[in-house]
């Protein structure tokens, strides 16, 4: 059942330590200087993060985690997307570990965990194909060692990985393979709002036995939705940080002698993102208290409903944030620019809108499930 | 649809236009042009130079100061067959902004010396109206310009100058007289951009590229005979820029040209069949359809005599939505293909622009008087609200 509830004691602690974390250390000129470097450069605060027990928060105790539950994520990773890192948080963390999380036995998952949650090491997912069900390598078993096939080409956060985790067929059904950084052919680089992703191409890669860790598709889809839910909140973080930005801004602002948000139009746009961030804040956190719960259908169609209206949603907040920050919201010296293009960059990581619609569309309208749901 | 507002007489005309550009772009001048690629002041000035020998860089301009002499359709399809063609849209701020006014308020002195350098490009003009405070509210403006013997010394600062970097002169709107009201008490300068005194610092915009700056003014001395016009009368002749301006403002070529890389861009995705996608095209395509034919209509109207007002900002306001729909329809074509930075190397053909020109069009509904004081103006002067 969904009970929107408030956030824990815990995740509100989380969240206040990075908001002061954030404002004392990703100023935009600090961020400038962490752009400036190589892609493929060891991220500026990653063992601090790990210290601040945001690399843990979101993984199971047994694994090494601090146990927080989805909805309790939500308000540090809004403060994460808001604050414009540029540490693969959510793709190492809610993409890959939570997916080890989710296949591997505690124990086991713990082992391998420790140094990256230490913030001793980078480790991503590399799924690579259209789908995640359908990945992009595959294994052959050869002469005593398995041998991958494929390229991933985009792995997000990839690009100072030290492991890089393929998801691969093996046979008919599928495999995680852990692989060392150093023996595959990896090509970091920038996307277009700062943050780094890498080409990997696991061509000829040889593996052993004990590289291999079966994988069934429920933890497949646990960690995929995991990572989805990080970039809904991260959007969400920033939707909301576009819409407070552009609210001081407008109240500030004069010409004809007034502030520009005496004007009844702008009043308007203003009311309007005001509308589009309560919607998008309520559905993201309604497809967080889906993630326990829900049956895996009813949870596929909430996700995809949920990004829908973040496209949506997101496109219009960033148009406006722009549109009434005037000249200065096409520039590189106001946050507001840098946010425009972090959003944007979550909403494009999605993919075709249309996808999502029709994941969306079969029984949303008149399903009693969804009733059940908030029963 | 234009094929059929082209009139025959006319379709021998359009041939030779296509004839020149096939024999006159640079390939990688038109290369980066079709992908929507930044473009540098070579790349502008080797097809200026190309477009003054044949006589037809300033199609609006009269023939007495070196203008083609074509008609206001002719000048439609010339401007539609250069965007198809991936020709580089050159900066209108001397063709379309200072040359005019010159041409209207400016003494034959200024004519004689000016007008022959902006067609030949040997002169780069930017536009020094807005001001940090002064931008929709432009008539607030703050620079300030006193007598000294001989002319004028300005004080101010100019800022979202566009391709100053490119630039040898600058119009300028000054304050000339603070008592009198705003609009009032405003002059027009011609001001060189290497008088002491003028001090640029590029702006980098969102999208990486640095187009736009401010422009600092220090005790800069303006000759006399570098005044347009009458002394506080700057204003006016703003506003007479601003309505030359209008008609042309729909910017249809260049949607056109963009909807027909949409339909490349929908083929390379392999969704050129997607029937959502193609509804999307279709529908745009109306909408560039219903603008064309407005600014068809108001221009025969104002060939038969009619004065046109402050309609035409219609044509400003949906010709920039529409711009600013197409970069939004070629984000959605290219989903995560259009992640890469565009430095990046690691760009997807053709998908490599799409994020930059989504960012860097937003300016289209800010600039030229915002896309909200459009329909202001509409609804004062049109609706009488
Ligand atoms: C890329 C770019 C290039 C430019 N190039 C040049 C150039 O070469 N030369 C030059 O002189 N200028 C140039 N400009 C400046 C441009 O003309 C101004 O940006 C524009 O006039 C808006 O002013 P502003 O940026 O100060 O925004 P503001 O006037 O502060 O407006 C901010 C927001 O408030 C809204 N608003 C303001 N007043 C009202 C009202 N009364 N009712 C409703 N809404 C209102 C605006 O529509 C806008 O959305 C350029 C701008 C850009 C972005």
């Amino acid at each position: 059942m969904i009970r929107f509830d408030a956030p824990s004691e815990e995740a509100l602690l989380l969240k206040d330590t990075a908001m002061r974390f954030i404002a004392d250390n990703y100023g935009l000129e600090k961020r400038a200087a962490m752009l400036a470097k190589p892609a493929d450069a060891v991220p500026a605060h990653w063992t601090e993060m790990a210290e601040l027990g945001w690399l843990a928060a979101p993984l199971p105790e047994a694994c090494g985690g601090l146990g927080l539950s989805p909805t309790d994520v939500l308000p540090l990773l809004e403060v994460l997307g808001a604050g414009l890192i540029l540490e693969p948080v959510s793709p190492a963390i809610l993409g890959c570990a939570a997916t080890i999380a989710a296949a591997l036995p505690a124990e086991t998952a713990a082992d391998l965990l420790e140094a990256m949650l230490a913030g001793e090491r980078i480790e991503v997912l590399a799924t690579g194909g259209a789908s995640a069900t359908a990945p992009a390598v595959t294994a052959t078993w050869t002469s005593g060692s398995w041998t991958l096939s494929g390229k991933a080409p985009m792995v997000v956060g990839g690009a100072a990985a030290d492991i890089v985790w393929a998801v691969a067929r093996v046979d008919d059904a599928l495999g995680l393979f852990r692989v060392p950084a150093d023996a595959v052919a990896l090509t970091g680089f920038r996307l277009f709002d700062g943050q780094t992703a890498a080409t990997v191409d696991f061509d000829g890669v040889s593996c052993t036995e004990d590289q291999l860790f079966p994988m069934d598709d429920t933890a497949l889809v646990r960690g995929t939705e995991m990572a989805l839910l990080a970039r809904l909140a991260e959007a969400l973080g920033l939707i909301e940080a576009l819409y407070r930005t552009t609210l001081d801004y407008v109240k500030l602002r004069e010409q004809f002698g007034r502030p520009i948000g005496a004007f009844q139009s702008v009043q308007h746009r203003m009311a309007d993102m005001f509308i589009h961030c309560e919607e998008v804040r309520s559905m993201v956190q309604l497809a967080a208290e889906a993630m326990d719960g829900a049956p895996a259908d009813l949870r596929r169609q909430v996700h995809a409903a949920t990004w829908v209206k973040l496209v949506d949603n997101g496109r219009a907040v960033l148009r406006d944030a722009v549109q009434l920050h005037g000249g200065m919201g096409m520039t590189d010296e106001l946050i507001v620019g840098h946010m425009v293009k972090r959003l944007l960059m979550l909403i494009q990581s999605g993919g075709s809108r249309e996808d999502w619609l029709s994941a969306a569309a079969p029984s949303l309208h008149n399903s009693r499930e969804a009733e059940a749901l908030h029963a | 649809m234009t094929d059929l507002l082209v009139a025959p007489e006319d379709m021998a005309f359009r041939e030779e236009i296509r004839d020149f550009v096939a024999t006159h772009l640079e390939p990688e001048t038109r290369r980066k042009v079709s992908l929507g690629m930044p473009l540098q002041r070579e790349d502008f000035l080797t097809w200026q130079r190309s477009l003054h020998a044949k006589g037809w860089v300033a199609p609006a301009w009269p023939a007495e100061h070196g203008g083609p002499g074509w008609t206001a359709r002719q000048r439609l399809i010339a401007d539609e067959e250069f965007f198809r063609l991936h020709t580089p849209p050159l900066p209108g701020f001397g063709f379309k902004m200072i040359g005019p006014i010159l041409m209207r308020f400016g003494t034959p002195a200024q004519q004689a010396r000016f007008l022959p350098r902006i067609l030949s490009g040997e002169d780069w003009w930017c536009q020094g109206f807005s001001e940090p405070g002064a931008g929709s509210d432009l008539a607030s403006l703050r620079t300030r310009a006193v007598r000294v013997d001989g002319g004028w010394k300005v004080n101010g600062t100019k800022t979202w100058t566009t391709y100053a970097q490119y630039a040898n002169w600058i119009f300028c709107l000054v304050r000339t007289d603070p008592e009198v009201k705003k609009q009032r008490g405003i002059s027009m300068m011609l001001i060189d951009m290497a008088s002491p005194g003028l001090t640029r610092r590029p702006i980098r915009l969102m999208d990486g590229t640095e187009e736009v700056n401010e422009i600092f003014l220090e005790d800069v001395f303006v000759p006399d005979d570098l005044v347009v016009g009458e002394v506080n009368q700057g204003w006016t002749y703003a506003k007479a820029l601003l309505e030359h301006e209008r008609l042309g403002i729909g910017g249809i070529g260049r949607s056109k040209h963009l909807l027909g890389r949409l339909e490349e861009m929908a083929t390379a995705s392999g969704r050129g069949d997607d029937p959502t996608i193609r509804k999307r095209l279709t529908e745009i395509g109306i909408d560039i359809m219903a603008v064309e034919s407005t600014t068809m209509r108001l221009l025969a109207a104002s060939e038969r005599g009619t004065q046109l007002g402050a309609e035409t900002s219609l044509l400003k306001i949906r010709g920039t939505e529409i711009q600013q729909a197409l970069t939004e329809l070629a984000l959605e074509i290219a989903g995560a293909d259009a992640l890469p930075d565009r430095e990046s190397g690691q760009g997807q053909a053709p998908f490599e622009a799409v994020v930059f020109q989504f960012l860097n069009w937003r300016k289209l509904s800010i600039y030229g008087g915002s896309n909200e004081i459009q329909r202001s103006i509409l609804a004062r002067q049109v609706l009488g609200l």
